[in-house]
């Protein structure tokens, strides 16, 4: 009854990269944005967690949060008043621990300092083990940032009901993987953040326009705000202890360009992604051989209590159906089951092979 | 012209709770050796021989059964292993055992269960039998006599059942052997029920035994000499 398996039926450590949509019920591009109320003031003066639905509703799982970060801590306002303790800077050397290697004190991009960042971190079970580089694109609609501050309003005023969205517009941002080589870092590998689309590619590829950095194994990507400020108008807050709210800038950014913005094609210019999954997997492979397998313990094969076959047509040429797969240990604990998807017919004039794939 | 079918086929295995836990216990006790097969959910008696078309007909109700997905409960998949006998074979070995229940009434109670296979000359003498106690918390195994096989060493299957320690509950524990002893394991609050399995290790074939243990009481406690 029990066939133990010779050395090379047995393949382990297999590992397969699944790729999926990133968000959930299967979503690719993510069109529908919702604040948290359940996050506090106190919260949302560090980052703002990102829903499908209205976070109270039973359908709602967070996404991805958003964040802003000043190397110096402005921008928004510390408790004691102090720009050393406020919540940009806190978020900036969070972001700065994880991402850069020990020692390096600032964000880079195109080569120079990114002193104040803006930052997608993708929820862990949205991102399985990283984002699917190469497919991952992020439409921001321009902002109010520069209409305002060069017209009636102030830098340290553009924030709250002041930012609104602005030109019809969409800067479309894409990582570099399909014209670069990664960079690799004890963050693993980063790609620089350009503009560009996953369907046309990146823009100007001989010169791509730069915009910040993704970090796939972390589920992170950070934009550089210098250049948001310049390419898509955030007019991002940068006064000493002042409370910007800069963060929400760019839910503003991205709910805006998935509500107000189309491609050519007419797709809504939301947020797609694609998650990446490593599964890895032993691979058994069950023979049967013709002699082997071919009589029954069910109780339908048989007849009376003396353990008659049932049908006289098996007399001399039995046929079973199997069905289902187990895999024992010596102690012959059952481990593991597989069942086909229909029944298998087996006989004496019949071998069969079935691969069982076990994931880990 | 019709494509072939491929030479094997790839299906998906899923973990048992029993498959889970021993990797959850990280000692390296994972270890796929063996596998079986088994028709859990086909019925016979659907086999058709006076299909109006014909004998490549007569299994079609059967093959077209649509299969359920696999549970993970390992008691309640297997049940009905295939089997490997002469081509000749015109009885199906039965394994039989002498009571079918029992009833653990004090903590001194002991069940001996020495499995016997009918049909079959010398079935399961060799290999001996397989027995899943479904639930820890009901009874334990007191002693197993091992096969041949085991004693000589050629199969390594265990007649010591792995150890569960006082901080884990309510597990399946599968000894291999030819003789089992069990005694109950005795609740102030209730009493309990599980049953074993005892599998015939050549011959498939199974037999279940419902195993009760009553509650402990002032009356059977003091036959044990314990105080309840």
């Amino acid at each position: 009854m029990f066939v133990r398996f010779q050395a090379d039926d047995i393949v382990p450590n297999q590992q397969e990269t699944v790729t999926r949509a990133m968000f959930s019920n299967n979503v690719g591009n993510l069109i529908t944005f919702f604040t948290s109320s359940a996050q506090t003031a106190a919260q949302k003066t560090y980052y703002y967690e990102l829903f499908n639905s209205a976070s109270r509703s039973p359908t709602a799982e967070a996404q991805f949060s958003i964040a802003f970060g000043h190397r110096f801590g402005s921008g928004s306002a510390g408790e004691g008043g102090q720009v050393d303790d406020t919540p940009s800077r806190a978020i900036y050397s969070q972001y700065r621990q994880l991402c850069l290697d020990a020692g390096i004190k600032s964000f880079t991009n195109d080569g120079a300092n990114s002193n104040f960042i803006y930052v997608f971190n993708f929820n862990r079970s949205r991102l399985k083990d990283g984002i699917d580089e190469g497919n991952i694109e992020i439409n921001l609609h321009h902002l109010s940032g520069s209409q305002y501050i060069g017209g009636p309003g102030t830098n340290s005023a553009h924030t709250g009901s002041n930012v609104k969205l602005g030109n019809a517009r969409a800067l479309r941002l894409v990582d570099d993987s399909k014209i670069a080589s990664a960079t690799m870092t004890s963050a693993g590998e980063v790609y620089n953040i350009v503009s560009g689309s996953i369907e046309n590619g990146v823009f100007s590829s001989a010169s791509p326009k730069y915009y910040g950095k993704i970090f796939p194994r972390l589920g992170v990507v950070v934009l550089d705000g210098r250049k948001l400020d310049l390419s898509a108008s955030f007019g991002t807050v940068t006064g000493s202890n002042v409370a910007g709210d800069n963060a929400f800038k760019l839910y503003k950014s991205i709910s805006g360009s998935a509500a107000k913005l189309t491609d050519l094609s007419g797709d809504k210019l939301g947020l797609s992604a694609r998650s990446k999954e490593y599964v890895k997997s032993t691979h058994y492979f069950v023979r049967a051989r013709a002699s082997q397998f071919n009589f029954s313990n069910n109780p339908t094969f048989v007849t009376g209590s003396d353990g008659d076959l049932a049908i006289s047509d098996f007399i001399n040429d039995p046929k079973v159906y199997l069905t289902t797969i187990g895999l024992y240990d010596d102690n012959k604990n059952l481990l593991a089951v597989a069942k086909s998807s229909k029944p298998i017919q087996k006989s004496f004039r019949k071998e069969t092979l079935i691969e069982v794939k076990l994931d880990y | 012209m019709g494509y072939l079918n491929n030479s094997s086929i790839v299906i998906d295995a899923v973990l048992t709770k029993k498959g889970r836990e021993l990797l959850a216990r990280g000692q390296n006790e994972f270890r796929v050796t063996y596998f079986a097969l088994a028709d859990d959910e086909i019925d016979y008696t659907l086999w058709n021989s006076d299909h109006p078309l014909g004998s490549a007909y007569y299994g079609r109700t059967i093959e077209n059964l649509p299969i359920t997905e696999a549970v993970t409960d390992e008691t309640q998949v297997m049940k009905y292993p295939l089997v490997t006998l002469p081509k000749n074979t015109i009885r199906i070995p039965v394994v039989s055992v002498a009571q079918n229940s029992y009833t653990f009434k004090s903590p001194t109670d002991r069940i001996t269960i020495t499995p016997n296979t009918v049909n079959f000359p010398s079935g399961n003498i060799a290999l001996g039998y397989t027995a899943v106690l479904s639930d820890s918390d009901v009874a334990t195994f007191v002693s197993v006599s091992p096969s041949p096989a085991q004693a000589s060493g050629q199969d390594t299957a265990s007649s010591v059942p792995l150890a569960i320690s006082d901080l884990e509950s309510s597990q399946t524990v599968t000894v291999s052997g030819t003789s089992f002893v069990l005694s109950g394991k005795f609740s102030t609050i209730r009493s309990k029920k599980s049953t074993l399995t005892i599998i015939g290790n050549e011959t498939g074939g199974r037999v279940t035994i419902e195993l009760t243990v009553n509650r402990l009481t002032q009356t059977n406690s003091s036959a044990a000499n314990i105080t309840v």
